[in-house]
This record gives C-alpha cells, sequence and structure tokens, in this order.
C-alpha cells in the first residue's frame, strides 16, 4: 500500500517543458483526481507514475523508496488506458487473465510450442480462471466471457478494462480519463460505480480527468493542474468555496464562478462600466480586486431591489433549477452600458421562474459568500470575516 | 448538389452508371488477360507446334496425360513448391526481423532503411547480372573470398546441390526489403496504448510482442506470404538468367520449363499444359489465404 510522493518533478520533451518541478504527496486509500484542461501535463504526469514515461528530474517516492527507474511490473500498479486499450485478437477471459498469466510466467516458457502449451495450462489453472471469473461476476462480465473486445459496445469495453486491472489485486489503481469515450448516461452510472468500487477495495485511486464533474463528486482531494504547474491542492469543498486562484475559480463549477474586476473606493465597489454599490462586509486592502460569487449564492431580483443593476442575457431552464446569465447594466447612464468584459454574470436558482430575456432586474448578494482575488496576481486574498469556511 | 447534376444521376442513369464505371477495366482485361488465358487452355488441349501455331488439332487431355506419365514433371513441380516454400518462409522472416529493427528510431534510420531497400529497388535483370558475377566460379567475390580463407572454390550455380540455394538466396534477397516495407506499415499501426498496457499488465519485451505486436501484424504478414508465394511461383527472370533452369533440371520451375517446353521442344501444346498447372497452384496459395483470412475475421467477431 504506497503512498506516493512527488520531490520537484519534472517532464520535458527535448526544450518544451511539460511538468515543472511538481510537489505532492498521495496517502494511502485516497481517491485523488489530477483536474485540469488538456494539455496541462496530468496524464504525463500519470504516466510517470506507471513507469511508461521517463522522469526528467526530481523523485518519485513509494512508500519512501526511489521509484524513479523501477519496471512497470515491479510498481504493482494497475492502469485503465482512455482507449481501453484491450487486447483484440483476446476473448474477454484472456484479457481479464492476462496479468495473472504474466505474473505466472517463467523466462523459459518464451520457447515455441512451450509458450502456447504454458499459457494455456496457466488459463486453465484453478486459481487464476477462479479470480477471472470471481472478477466478471463482480463487473457483470460473466455472460461475455468468452467473446471478443470488437463485438462489446463502449461500456463493456470500459468494464472490461476495470476487471483487467482489478485482476490482479495492485495497492495502486491509475485511471486516465477513463470515462470520456461513454455516453453521458453511463459517464453517469460508471462514475458512481467507479466511486463503490473504490469504497470496496480501499485502494489509492489517481484519477485524470478534464471534467470537473467527475473530479467533483468522485475525489477526496483534488489537484487542479495548469500548465503544468499545480494550482491547488485540497478537497473538493476547498476547492469549491476557497479556490486559490481565478484559474481554478473559472475551471471548477457550472457555470463558473462569477468573477468581476472591481475598483475599491473606501467601501465603495466599482466596476468598469461605471456601476458602483456600497459593500457592507469586511474588505481587503487593495484598490484593484476581483470579485467573485458563485452562481448560486447571487438573489435573482426585482428591478431596483438588489445593488446591482442588471439585464436578462440568457435563460437556461435545466427542469429543477434555472441559470440565468445577466448583464451588469450601469443605471447611472440610462441602463444601456454593458461590461467592458462583456462577461455575464450567472444565477443559479431553483424552479422554473418566468423569466424573459431582456428583463430589467437586480442582483444582491451575502457579504460572506463573497471570495477575493487580486487583480493583479489573480490569486486570493484571505478576509478573516468573509470566508466563515476557512476557519 | 445543384438540381441539374441530381437530375442526371437519376432513374435509368444511376442504375446504369456502376457498369458504366466497370466496363473499361473490364474490357481491357478481357482483351489481354481472359482471352489469351482461354487461348492457353485451348492450347493446351491441342497438340500445336510452334513451327505452325494455328495448326494443332484437338487431342483432349492427352498432354496431361502426357505430364502426368513424365517424371520430369514432378521434379519441377518439386522445385517449384520448394522454390515458393524456401523464399516464403525464408523472406518473410528475415524482412519482418528487419522490419523491427528498424521500426523504433535511432541515428541514421533513413540511411539505413535506403541502404536495405536496395535489394528491391534494384532491377530484377540487373541484380541477377550483379549476382552472376558474385557466384561466378573462377573471378567471383564469394570464391575470392573463399579462396582467400584457404578453402576450396564452389561451383555455385553449376552444381546440382548449390543452384537451389544459390537462386534462393538471391530470391530473399529480393524480396525481403518489400516485405520489411509491408511489416513496417504494419507496425506503426500497432497502438501504443495496448503495448504500454501489456507493459503494465507484467509482460516482459518478448511477451508483449507475442501477444500485441504479432496478432496485430499478422494479417499483413499473411498477406505478403501470398504474394510472396504467387510471386515464386511464376518467377522467371532471375532463375533464367543464372541458371536457365539447370543443372539437370535442379533448378527448373514451371515458368521455366514452359520456356523450354515452348521455344526449345516446339511444344506449344505442352507448355499450355504446364501453364495451366501453374495456374492451378497460385489459384490453389491465394484460395488457402482467403479461407483463413475469412475464417480469423470471424473469429475477430465472436
Amino acid at each position: 500500500m504506497p503512498e506516493l510522493t512527488f520531490k520537484n518533478l519534472s517532464k520535458s520533451f527535448g526544450s518544451h517543458v511539460v511538468i515543472d518541478a511538481f510537489n505532492a504527496t498521495i496517502e494511502d486509500g485516497e481517491f485523488l483526481v489530477l483536474l485540469g484542461p488538456s494539455g496541462c501535463g496530468k496524464s504525463t504526469l500519470l504516466r510517470m507514475i506507471a513507469g511508461l514515461s521517463e522522469i526528467t528530474s526530481g523523485e518519485l517516492l513509494f512508500d519512501g523508496d526511489r521509484a524513479n527507474d523501477w519496471h512497470p511490473r515491479q510498481r504493482g500498479v494497475a492502469f485503465v488506458f482512455q482507449s481501453y486499450a484491450l487486447y483484440p485478437h483476446m476473448t474477454v477471459r484472456a484479457n481479464i487473465a492476462f496479468p495473472l498469466v504474466m505474473d505466472a510466467f517463467k523466462k523459459w516458457y518464451h520457447l515455441p510450442i512451450v509458450n502456447a502449451v504454458a499459457r494455456r495450462r496457466l488459463m486453465k489453472s484453478p486459481d487464476i480462471a477462479a479470480r477471472t471469473e470471481n472478477i466478471a461476476r463482480q463487473l457483470e462480465l460473466d455472460s461475455l466471457l468468452d467473446r471478443r473486445p470488437a463485438s462489446l459496445s463502449g461500456g463493456q469495453r470500459q468494464r472490461v478494462a476495470l476487471a483487467r486491472a482489478l485482476v490482479r489485486n495492485p495497492s495502486l489503481y491509475l485511471l486516465d480519463e477513463p470515462l470520456s469515450n461513454l455516453d453521458a448516461k453511463l459517464r453517469t452510472q460508471m462514475r458512481s460505480e467507479i466511486s463503490a468500487l473504490h469504497h470496496k477495495v480501499g485502494k489509492t485511486f489517481v484519477y485524470v480527468t478534464h471534467d470537473q464533474v467527475e473530479a467533483m463528486t468522485m475525489a477526496t482531494r483534488i489537484i487542479v493542474m495548469n500548465k503544468g504547474e499545480v494550482q491547488q491542492i485540497d478537497t473538493p469543498e476547498g476547492i469549491y468555496n476557497n479556490p486559490a486562484n481565478t484559474f481554478v475559480a473559472r475551471f471548477v463549477g457550472a457555470p463558473p464562478m462569477n468573477l468581476v474586476p472591481v475598483t475599491r473606493k473606501g467601501r465603495r465597489l466599482a466596476t468598469s462600466n461605471a456601476q458602483a454599490w456600497n459593500h457592507d462586509g469586511e474588505l481587503p486592502d487593495g484598490e484593484r480586486l476581483i470579485f467573485g460569487v458563485r452562481p448560486e449564492k447571487l438573489q435573482f431580483l426585482a428591478w431596483g431591489q438588489g445593488r446591482m443593476p442588471a439585464q436578462v442575457a440568457v435563460v437556461e431552464r435545466l427542469g429543477a433549477e434555472t441559470v440565468i446569465g445577466c448583464r451588469l447594466v450601469s443605471d447611472e447612464h440610462g441602463g444601456t452600458t454593458n461590461l467592458v468584459e462583456n462577461d455575464l454574470v450567472f444565477v443559479r436558482i431553483s424552479g422554473n421562474p418566468r423569466t424573459k430575456i431582456n428583463e430589467q432586474c437586480s442582483l444582491d448578494y451575502h457579504a460572506e459568500d463573497v471570495v477575493w482575488f487580486d487583480a493583479h496576481t489573480q490569486t486570493r486574498i484571505p478576509v478573516r470575516a468573509a470566508a466563515p469556511a476557512l476557519v | 448538389m445543384t438540381p441539374g447534376s441530381s437530375k442526371w444521376l437519376s432513374g435509368k442513369g444511376k442504375a446504369i452508371a456502376p457498369y458504366v464505371f466497370i466496363l473499361p477495366p473490364l474490357a481491357y482485361l478481357a482483351v489481354f488477360m481472359f482471352w489469351p488465358l482461354a487461348r492457353q487452355m485451348w492450347l493446351s488441349l491441342t497438340d500445336t507446334r510452334l513451327t505452325n501455331p494455328n495448326g494443332g488439332s484437338f487431342v483432349g487431355l492427352e498432354n496431361y496425360q502426357w505430364l502426368f506419365d513424365d517424371p520430369e514433371f514432378y521434379t519441377t513441380l518439386n522445385v517449384t513448391v520448394l522454390y515458393a516454400a524456401v523464399t516464403v518462409v525464408l523472406g518473410v522472416a528475415l524482412g519482418t526481423i528487419s522490419a523491427l529493427a528498424i521500426n523504433r528510431p535511432f541515428p541514421g534510420r533513413p540511411l539505413a532503411r535506403a541502404i536495405m531497400l536496395f535489394g528491391w529497388a534494384v532491377p530484377n535483370v540487373a541484380a541477377s547480372l550483379i549476382w552472376l558475377w558474385m557466384y561466378n566460379e573462377r573471378s567471383g567475390v564469394f570464391n575470392d573470398m573463399l579462396a582467400s580463407l584457404g578453402l576450396d572454390r564452389v561451383s555455385w550455380l553449376t552444381s546440382t546441390h548449390m543452384a537451389f540455394s544459390s537462386i534462393v538466396a538471391v530470391t530473399v534477397w529480393q524480396v525481403a526489403p518489400f516485405v520489411m516495407l509491408v511489416v513496417l506499415a504494419a507496425l506503426q499501426s500497432v497502438p501504443d496504448e495496448v503495448r504500454e498496457a501489456a507493459r503494465v499488465d507484467g509482460a516482459d519485451a518478448l511477451s508483449v510482442f507475442r501477444a500485441v505486436t504479432l496478432p496485430h501484424i499478422l494479417p499483413s504478414l499473411q498477406l505478403v506470404s501470398l504474394l510472396v508465394a504467387v510471386w515464386s511461383i511464376r518467377r522467371f527472370d532471375i532463375i533464367y538468367l543464372l541458371t536457365g533452369g539447370g543443372p539437370i533440371g535442379s533448378t527448373s520451375t514451371l515458368v521455366v520449363k514452359i520456356r523450354q517446353t515452348a521455344f526449345e521442344s516446339h511444344e506449344l501444346g505442352v507448355a499450355s499444359a504446364y501453364g495451366a498447372i501453374g495456374l492451378i497452384l497460385a489459384l490453389l496459395v491465394a484460395f488457402v489465404h482467403f479461407v483463413t483470412d475469412r475464417r480469423r475475421q470471424k473469429w475477430m467477431a465472436q
């Protein structure tokens, strides 16, 4: 049961740096999600853990032992690939049993003829056959054991890939965007199945995804990455409520956190289109700030009732809830000037209100729901009384 | 699509269109292949002689009867089958090994590949003449080397126990680069992720090859084996130029024998019968390929 430690881990292809000085510890039994946009280096990191990519510099420790040069099979990991990477000419049974057969494989089995006999013998050995069938039953593959991957559906292939990873009972599971080739409904189902699996086997999972919903629903901890650099390491709640910078705030949550650049003068906040209102809670120092608030924390009110006058631009009805995109308007100029960035401010409200596009409205918030960022460094500025979740 | 163009392809036009496209190649094949083939089949049933090509009369299966009674025919058949089998095995093995060697990038790879393709790029006649010189008993490179090592000179092309191997060596040298090209293309389409999955699953290099790479390139290997086999059955230039079928028929394949029967013995009818046997042999190989290919596809879809 390894604890993984990364010490200044770096990877570069030629002069192109993919991962720069990555430091983190993955504890035993964790479900760690590596989250980031495509090309941020998260898959490369996973491949380095598996031993499929070489580490350029820095150290990777398995329980304190330097594992940089270990062969993949020495690491005792299971890898689930995005494309499933099943062996196309083998039956489902042979696919699942392959890691077990390879574990029992001796050097002299490579001799011609001996090879074929040995492999058939191993496949039929009671231990391997029993473990294969046991895993297949768990993942409801028992009726498919004698079929080949070409005749399976995407979801079934996904299950076979999982079964092959599970059968050897490794201590570390590495999953590289395993759900991205499935349709939306199946993805939701497999998501909960993988979560359930993690609870059942109690081993360490490292899961790579660019889908923040997968990260939020499955992870015990999330590492958010961008351009090869760690942006934040925290629990899903921590990432959601207290994003470390504007990148995390924008990347996590759908719709993402509303970020409005403001200029502070005393207690008065002014946007670039000359809208201004008085803030009632604690305020950080500094003049140029970014005001961040989650869509569900905003109140959608009638014209004149809230501090921020706005106009409805988009209405997305999702049934149980409705997402309304508004433009902040400046009442001082007759309600026609738009925000400079032209960014919409999203509000999420439950139910299905009768809201029309171009309707006049206003928005308001509670001071403790606001997250502040420095406009220059884009990092979060902690405010003592404003965020009780921090304490 | 403009309304005019869809009108052009509507109704009868649409039904006829495929046949219009098929017609030119079909006509070409009919004139230059099916007709000569049919004529050859007919010739094999007559006693036509080269001195009077239009004067033959129908003799039924007499030519074939004559062939089956002739011990030389069985030698020829033997040599042909053995030649095809040995060139397929050696050529495909050598080509596959070179493809595996050259598959991974290394400094100087393009140059190495160019050199390895040399044998295939050289015209057969030129290659045969080069080898003829190298095999030369008095001044050839091989005997020169043997002599400098203090060994006896070898009659590469003129002794019955060496001629066949010498011819096979040239053929393999000529065929292996083609096999290498085909296998290389197949190797480069082996999905990396599957190979990596096998590595994570604990397979060593040989097991990865056997479990992932070999099954993936097997269809290509089979196809290239078919091609090499058919080429060997109908290969003429190399054998004719190097040995002419001799000594004592030890390198006399069906095609070489056809030429000899037709243009030295002037027996067009018997030569045509030889040709028919060669055709059957080639079709047999193609049939085996077709059947195994179908079976594999069915097997994979299970």
